[in-house]
């Protein structure tokens, strides 16, 4: 996988905008941004790989604060198709002038709620037609979702109080199937062994991946075996 | 046919979520005896205040049927804040890609037996394929779903059988309560359209939603509240640190002590008291 690990790196923004550039070189799109809010730090986070001068443009005129995109998303639980909002004046404002710098109508914000109130928005951008934009959206959405939630615990995690509140709480069913995988076993065999589907296996899996920041397998045994969950074998 | 209401567009829609609250109403806290807050006949919980998505069911005159609740598994939801007895002090599945659904129901009063379009039946298979193909839609690949045996029982018949379980099933209130796991596949959709004999698009198009919506004269809801993105700190300085104090002071065991202490040395060190306090 070609994607960023957030959590290896140190913290500076740059990276963040590495892990934007690589989700979109993975997922065939042209711009990413993520924006959210840490109640607890009471701090706000940006990061685009927007052209700079759109990046001015944009902030000069305010749109932070009156961007449908932004304002829609926060109140879904689903991402949001930004032709939904085709028909709305401010959207219509923003991507008039978002157009001269490049930027494509064509896009979607996907919201994350965290557990302290925290929110996350995170928006992916493709200049092309409706129906290569469908086609599009329903392989990578699934994939869209982790990244998304990837990106906003490790921008909420930053903030060394989060880090404290949010020890990660992985159940006793987690962590026996990381322990599993650590002993070298397949997700089938786990499956076989405790007697449950391996689709069964396949959800604690990604639990425990979200709930150690790990995007991989592999990342996440690793970080339980780093926290003392799981004895390396 | 099916609505998706949401904290997008729940400012056109306040009749058919009054109508939703009044169904929860009679399901949860009549029929099934479950132990829920009911206002002005109106079953409505904290969760309803944190903009959920509702799928919801109605009939050809446009009145609420049927409806289920999704949340987030990554933020709060129930099984993490209400429901937590059920995984019996195990901490709840989080992911990116799974969503949590919670109270599915209909209206056995207004639909009849038998299999046409105007049956329990129908309506209840009509709800779980469209509530899987909205969150197949949105990326999710799995839902875990609070139910009762009862509940269990009509997944079971209406060949969508859970594939698995987490944790145990306890007594809530009158009744049990367990947790399900539905993956949110097209070969789980088709079965249960081929089950109840459901074709076509289940969700409402353009035309049908416009006319669902509050009539134009109605008195106008109140302005949505648009999220700051920025706000102001709420907490000052000292009054943190007196609330660490009083931590420290008011704690009962060496556990508590310990507790109070830690959190008052990361905040600390995230600079948002001072060290010496």
């Amino acid at each position: 996988m070609s994607v960023v690990d957030l959590s290896k790196l140190a913290y500076p923004e740059n990276n963040l905008r590495s892990f934007l550039d690589s989700v979109c070189e993975t997922h065939e799109l042209d711009y990413a941004a993520y924006a959210g809010m840490n109640p607890i730090a009471q701090s706000v986070h940006g990061v685009v790989n927007y052209p700079d001068a759109w990046q001015t443009r944009y902030v000069e005129q305010g749109f932070q604060t009156r961007d449908p995109v932004l304002t829609t998303a926060a109140r879904s639980i689903a991402p949001v198709d930004w032709q939904r909002m085709r028909g709305d004046e401010a959207f219509k404002t923003v991507f008039r002038e978002a157009h001269d710098f490049g930027i494509a109508e064509q896009g979607l914000t996907i919201p994350v709620r965290g557990p302290f109130g925290d929110v996350g928005l995170f928006s992916v951008t493709r200049n092309c037609s409706d129906d290569e934009w469908s086609k599009l959206k329903s392989k990578i959405l699934g994939e869209l979702q982790n990244a998304a939630v990837h990106l906003h615990d490790h921008v909420v995690h930053s903030h060394e109080l989060t880090r404290v509140l949010s020890h990660p709480s992985l159940s006793s069913r987690e962590v026996e199937i990381l322990q599993w995988i650590a002993a070298g076993k397949t997700q089938q065999d786990v499956a076989d062994i405790l007697n449950i589907s391996n689709r069964t296996v396949e959800v604690h899996l990604r639990s425990g991946r979200s709930k150690l920041g790990a995007l991989t397998t592999s990342q996440a045994v690793g970080r339980a075996i780093g926290l003392g969950l799981v004895y390396p074998l | 046919m099916i609505i998706v209401v949401d904290g997008v567009n729940r400012d056109r829609y306040t009749r058919l979520l009054d109508e939703m609250f009044a169904l929860r109403a009679r399901v949860f806290g009549g029929r099934l005896g479950w132990e829920v807050d009911v206002r002005d006949g109106k079953e409505i919980d904290q969760f309803d205040h944190l903009d959920p998505a509702y799928v919801i069911g109605v009939n050809d005159a446009g009145r609420v049927v049927s409806c289920v609740r999704a949340l987030q598994t990554t933020g709060p939801h129930m099984l993490s804040d209400v429901f937590s007895s059920i995984l019996a002090g195990e901490p709840p599945l989080r992911s990116p890609t799974i969503w949590e659904s919670t109270r599915f129901c209909v209206d056995t009063e207004a639909l009849d037996r038998g299999k046409s379009r105007n049956s329990v039946g129908y309506a209840t298979c009509e709800l779980m394929a469209a509530s899987l193909q909205y969150c197949k839609d949105s990326g999710i690949t799995d839902i875990v779903t609070v139910i009762d045996p009862v509940m269990n029982r009509v997944l079971k018949r209406s060949d969508c059988a859970p594939y698995d379980y987490v944790g145990e099933t306890v007594p809530m209130g009158k009744v049990p309560a367990m947790a399900a796991l539905l993956d949110c596949t097209d070969e789980r959709i088709e079965k249960i359209k081929a089950f109840a004999g459901i074709e076509g698009d289940m969700f409402v198009d353009e035309a049908t939603a416009q006319a669902l919506a509050d009539p134009a004269d109605a008195p106008a809801p109140a302005p949505i509240e648009v999220p700051q993105l920025v706000k102001e700190p709420v907490v000052t300085q000292s009054q943190l640190a007196e609330y660490c104090m009083d931590q420290v002071l008011d704690a009962h065991t060496a556990e508590e002590l310990e507790a109070a202490q830690r959190l008052a040395s990361a905040l600390a060190q995230a600079g948002m008291i001072h060290a010496g306090h």
